[in-house]
């Protein structure tokens, strides 16, 4: 009787300390929206683990709290097991507005691939959808390559592009032996998008031609991505990767010989007279993977190219929307290292900016290359690895996605797959590093960013 | 289920040697014929089954004198009796006992069902028996989901893409044949789908372990459809027609020339659905200026589905040099329009469609005792021609009303991609050879000792094109060619009064894949010429199990079974694909499993007119060198260096369990659950597989009830329950996340009933059946909506004398 009775005492114990425990969590919560009012949201992004480690496969879930909470180590921040599981398929991709207040997404594949859908920030895992349902996917597929432009949060863009071969039968439709390639049709898709109306403004479809000797060579535009608008407001450009198949075959050829980087030159907001536009500084695709690739400063667009041969260049698009071949920023160079290849990068408005990277020397990892970051100032045209920032075999950035800029400061997340890891905040004026929250993480997964 | 014995001898006192026929009646007590009885007379060297329809008379022909076994069956019943035939043709009615007349002869004498049987051989055996789904308004396919440890996966309504899962384990893991040959030989025209259960004569599922005579590389089972077996004159024919403007109509027939056992047999079915079942839901919606979406309550428009097809066979039936000889044609196509890609979303897909067909030559030969007593042979070949065709050149743009669609201005308009699905137009036709040949030896040293050898040859040679590309184009596409043959050794012995049943078996397996590109190449003149270059990759591995039964009681049997399985990698995964960007691995290993199975079997135990059993499954399923794509990285997102690899380990662990019960043959129930955990692990992270339906349930209740309506009448009702506990599409998440719903498929109960009237005389049923009578929208896979109520109506038309 007895026994059963401490039990009891025991048991009334735990109830009261974990009913403790469970209103100053409640606390937290209020005294965090309360934060938001006057600094901004911070949320971070997280991606479980699918099938694979790393492979970001498992869902995208994000959790918010206030840059406050964001820049304090002794804050632990569990978006795994608190956070909003973003509707998309497969690792979503995640904008939001300069002000950190609302978050863009655009589920990628799927039973709703393309559709378009916006929350408001409330802090934690409170994100209340706005606005009324539209979706891209009719004009772009459901796996769309978008990406918000920087016009004060107003418009989305995005692109899509289908190839075909030509081939002559040279008037013998029987005989195949005399037939020969033409060329590949490279026909692109671009929409643009209300992001405050949840509207389609803009459509358009253009063929897009390389130089008549690289086509009959087999070369065509193969992938687009990252429309990126300039300083003017009156073009769009879009990165592009180069393809190619033999002419003799009409397959795939596997082995081509990498060409100078190009992008598409587009009227805004018309989306008329695309041109193609090349440099001669970099070599290689402009188009990016899941973060922002190009970015407006100082009335140019600074634009990163990946797979380049003497690694990642950043270029610059003037003011003429042609590529400015006077700029030479090579990563390699300024960083004294072998085979860089940036993998997403942000800067802030002094010019100052953080690119992720990865480089030969990086340590094979569960989920591929090591993954580092360095400062790099685009005006002076060098670049520093940032070494206050832990780096481990199994951190990688291919899938990183979200920087905040806040000021001079930016907000970059830190944890190898599986393991915890923080958030840092990087003042781009100083290069000094600060510590911030924790990141709690579960087995097989890892962060793709801060918004 | 029931087992009746009887036992009866039938002394004729002549003795002079030639032929003489053996006739008579079959009735039951009432003196109704019990539809679907079948009747195997044994003795000597024959072995000769007939089924008896319509009339209730059943005739063999042209015996010689001796002794000769009787086993009937009807259902889950079976009689045994004894015939001794003497000088004189010989008449002999059979009346089966109702059950409780022979209680007492029952501690005698035990006999068994095939089904039961097979089912005490000690593998995790379901054997779905076809008689009553016949007549009702059943496709194969449900019929198969009803059955425990099961489960069927469909993309809609009839003729949707379907996806098997056995105890977890589905896809490649799981192999399908039809008499023993594997599906692939006949093509989408021909399968589970098409086929309806009047030209079956049972399903067999071999969960995990799978026995020789089965054998393909099936690395969580094998679904064995076996056609009908009887070789007495029979006709029957079907037809359906209910909801979605579905029309099903099966013929089969069979006619033995008595003197000379030639017979010819023959069998068909139509099938066709509009599928314009209504759906709803997040995407299905019409679009407006802007993009503004509308939701609506949405017919699907572009799902119809069309088969045709038969099979002819001539030969020789129950003659002394054969028990089975035939020749035969087998013929199908079918048309399936496809509504959507693997998910609904906004965009419906207008005009995308597939067409196939398949051409195959066929021959059977079966004999029992062949040579010398305990020999058997059996042989059944297929050899034909099987092409798909997939057609997608409509770029106009539709909306969920079935109307064209407009864009955000307002106006009509064509997707940029050309086509309904994203991809581009295409006109994409794969041609196949094949040939499949499946040949058994067996010979039984005694009662105790048999010993088996089994092997499978099939073959596909594989031609792509598409009319829509050059021919420049289309001359180098590469073929791909698959060569498997398989052998098994089965060593089956039977102990203490075949109390302990035991099966030992190995399998060894040889996988001969061709890659064959076209290419150009300038020879010593300097001229281009076409050249093929061949790659082959051979690969050979082993396999072994065992199956065990131990009957402790008569009606208390213990069962268990173990495989080393394994599933060979498919072309795919050792040459890659052009399109995926995935280059070879010609090292690549075989995903292997260690499967295990451990069951009982309780019943039937018998309690005045009760009648029960119980049985289950406990089973493992321990996979190693699971088949994947490694993750994309920044190494491998340009350039094509990404291939199959081995890449971790699985299991599946869970149980199957069954209930029967039933009461003085008017009153049935039947239920069963199958739970499940499928677990993966990839460089050491475990994680629950999503998106996979882990507990399922099915129950369903019959009564009859007799001359209800008229005289020698039967009615009887049906009532049948589906249920499958929710799950995700996502991993599991944390513990307080949000935003989960999205990816849930909820829990699902869906509820049919159904009517079957048996006419005096037997010869016609007439059965209605309600599916999903309370209108619930049912999923199999994330947002893909299956057929919400539908009406079905069907009759049958059977006799067994011309």
């Amino acid at each position: 009787m007895k026994r059963i009775f401490l039990n009891w005492k025991a048991f009334t114990l735990i109830t009261l300390t974990a009913g403790l425990f469970t209103a100053c969590d409640t606390d937290d919560a209020v005294k965090e929206i309360e934060n938001g009012t006057d600094s901004r949201w911070i949320t971070v992004a997280a991606a479980r683990m699918g099938e694979n480690p790393g492979d970001g496969n498992g869902g995208t879930l994000i959790y918010s709290v206030s840059a406050e909470d964001a820049k304090d180590p002794s804050i632990s921040i569990e978006p795994f097991d608190n956070g909003f599981i973003v509707p998309s398929n497969r690792t979503a991709r995640l904008q939001s507005s300069q002000d950190g207040n609302t978050i863009f997404n655009i589920s990628y594949a799927g039973d709703t691939g393309g559709n378009y859908t916006k929350y408001t920030v409330n802090g934690g895992q409170n994100f209340a959808q706005t606005g009324s349902a539209v979706s891209i996917e009719p004009y772009v597929g459901s796996a769309p390559r978008w990406i918000k432009l920087f016009d004060g949060d107003q418009t989305g863009a995005a692109v899509y592009v289908s190839t075909e071969n030509e081939i002559s039968d040279n008037d013998t439709p029987d005989d195949a032996t005399d037939d020969f390639y033409l060329r590949t049709e490279a026909k692109m898709g671009i929409v643009t998008l209300d992001l405050e109306n949840s509207l389609i403004k803009e459509f358009q479809e253009h063929s897009i031609s390389l130089s008549d000797e690289l086509e009959s060579q087999g070369y065509y535009i193969g992938r687009i991505d990252m429309p990126t608008l300039n300083a003017a407001g009156d073009k769009l450009y879009i990165g592009a990767r180069l393809s190619k198949v033999d002419p003799t075959t009409g397959e795939r050829d596997r082995n081509a010989e990498m060409l100078e980087s190009r992008s598409i030159v587009l009227d805004y907001p018309s989306l008329l007279n695309p041109t193609v536009i090349i440099s001669e500084v970099g070599t290689g695709n402009t188009n990016g993977y899941r973060s922002i690739n190009a970015f407006e400063y100082n009335g140019s667009v600074y634009q990163a190219n990946q797979s380049d041969p003497q690694g990642s260049h950043i270029l610059k698009i003037g003011a003429d929307n042609k590529y400015d071949d006077s700029y030479v920023f090579n990563l390699d160079d300024a960083l004294g290292i072998e085979g860089a290849y940036i993998l997403a990068w942000r800067p802030a408005a002094n010019g100052k900016a953080v690119v992720a990277y990865r480089h030969d020397g990086s340590a094979e990892g569960v989920a591929g290359a090591q993954g580092f970051f360095a400062l790099v100032d685009l005006n002076a045209k060098t670049a520093q690895k940032i070494n206050d920032i832990p780096y481990d075999p199994d951190f990688y950035l291919f899938q990183y996605q979200g920087f905040v800029v806040d000021g001079n400061d930016i907000y970059v997340t830190q944890a190898p797959v599986g393991e915890n890891g923080n958030i840092y905040v990087v003042d781009t004026e100083t290069g000094e590093v600060t510590k911030g929250a924790e990141l709690v993480n579960v087995e097989g997964s890892h962060f793709i960013g801060v918004f | 289920m029931k087992q009746k014995i009887l036992l009866l001898f039938f002394i004729i006192p002549f003795a002079v040697a030639a032929q003489y026929d053996l006739s008579g009646f079959i009735q039951d007590t009432n003196g109704y014929v019990v539809l679907g009885t079948q009747i195997k007379l044994s003795g000597g060297s024959l072995s000769r089954t007939k089924t008896v329809n319509g009339s209730g008379k059943y005739e063999f022909k042209d015996l010689p004198s001796g002794t000769f076994n009787l086993e009937i069956t009807s259902g889950d019943y079976i009689e045994f009796d004894q015939v001794v035939i003497t000088d004189v043709d010989v008449r002999h009615d059979i009346q089966l006992k109702n059950h409780k007349d022979y209680e007492l002869e029952e501690v005698a004498l035990r006999g068994e069902s095939a089904k039961s049987k097979m089912e005490k051989k000690g593998f995790a055996l379901n054997v779905i028996k076809t008689d009553e789904a016949a007549q009702r308004n059943i496709q194969t396919n449900e019929l198969l989901n009803t059955s425990v440890g099961v489960k069927i996966r469909q993309n809609g309504g009839l003729g949707s893409n379907v996806e098997y899962s056995l105890n977890g384990l589905s896809g490649s893991a799981v192999r399908i044949f039809i008499d023993g040959i594997p599906i692939s030989t006949f093509g989408s025209s021909y399968n589970l789908n098409s086929i309806p259960p009047s030209m079956i004569e049972r399903i067999e599922v071999y969960k995990g372990v799978v026995p020789g005579y089965l054998s393909d590389d099936a690395l969580g089972g094998a679904i064995n459809i076996v056609l009908n077996q009887a070789t007495n004159t029979n006709f029957n024919a079907s037809v359906s027609y209910g909801s979605f403007n579905t029309l099903q109509a099966s013929v089969n027939g069979l006619y033995r020339f008595d003197g000379s056992g030639f017979t010819v047999k023959a069998s068909g079915f139509h099938n066709y659905s509009d599928n314009d079942y209504k759906v709803s839901g997040r995407s299905v919606v019409i679009t407006g200026l802007g993009g503004v979406q509308t939701p609506i309550t949405a017919r699907r428009f572009n799902d119809a589905y069309r088969s045709t097809g038969g099979l002819v066979q001539v030969g020789f039936t129950d003659v002394k040099w054969a028990d089975q000889f035939f020749v035969g044609f087998n013929g199908s196509e079918d048309y399936n329009e496809v509504q959507h890609g693997a998910f609904m979303t906004t965009r419906p897909y207008k005009g995308r469609f597939y067409e196939s067909d398949a051409s195959l030559a066929n021959l059977i030969y079966q004999k029992e005792d062949l040579f010398i007593k305990g020999f058997d042979v059996n042989v059944n070949g297929y050899y034909g021609k099987r092409n798909r065709q997939l057609s997608d050149t409509v770029a106009q743009a539709y909306s969920w009303n079935g109307e064209p669609a407009v864009d955000f201005r307002g106006n009509e308009y064509e997707y940029t991609w050309g086509s309904q699905q994203e991809g581009g137009p295409t006109l994409a036709k794969i041609e196949r050879n094949v040939t499949s040949v499946r040949t058994g030896l067996a010979y039984a040293f005694n009662k105790n000792h048999k010993v088996l050898a089994n092997h499978v040859f099939s073959s596909i040679d594989r031609q792509d094109s598409d009319a829509l590309r050059s021919v420049l184009e289309n001359t180098f596409v590469g073929t791909r060619d698959l060569r498997k043959n398989i052998f098994a050794l089965t060593y089956e012995f039977s102990a203490f009064d075949n109390r302990l049943q035991a099966s030992l078996f190995g399998k060894y397996y040889q996988q001969k894949t061709i890659n064959v590109d076209p290419k150009i190449e300038t020879d010593a003149a300097g001229n281009n010429q076409l050249v093929d270059e061949v790659i082959s990759s051979n690969k050979t591995y082993n396999g072994y199990g065992f199956a065990l039964s131990y009957a402790v009681l008569p009606n208390i049997t213990l069962l268990a079974s173990a495989e080393k399985a394994v599933r060979l990698p498919n072309e795919t995964e050792i040459f890659g694909n052009d399109g995926d960007n995935v280059v070879a691995n010609y090292s690549i290993n075989p995903e292997q499993s260690k499967n295990y199975n451990l069951g009982f079997r309780l019943g039937t135990f018998n309690l005045n007119k009760n009648q029960f059993g119980v049985s289950a499954n406990l089973f493992t399923r321990n996979i190693k060198d699971r088949i994947g794509l490694p993750i994309e990285t920044s190494l491998n997102v340009d350039e094509e260096l990404i291939v199959y690899v081995n890449q971790g380990s699985g299991n599946s662990k869970g149980f199957d369990a069954q209930f029967n019960y039933s009461y003085d043959n008017n009153f049935g129930v039947n239920f069963n659950i199958s739970k499940f955990d499928l677990k993966i692990e990839n460089r050491g992270v475990e994680i629950d597989v999503p998106n996979t339906p882990f507990l399922t349930m099915n129950g369903n209740l019959r009564y009859s009830f007799k001359d209800l309506i008229q005289e020698k009448s039967r009615l009887n009702l049906f009532y049948t329950l589906y249920y499958t506990g929710e799950f995700s599409y996502l991993v599991p998440q944390g513990s307080n996340t949000v935003g989960d719903d999205f990816f849930k498929v909820p829990e699902q109960l869906a509820q049919d009933i159904g009517v079957s009237y048996a006419f005096p005389g037997n010869n016609f049923v007439m059965s209605f059946d309600v599916k999903n009578i309370f209108d619930k929208p049912v999923y199999d896979n994330l947002s893909v909506q299956k057929p919400g109520r539908a009406f079905y109506l069907k009759l049958n038309y059977s006799i067994n004398k011309f």
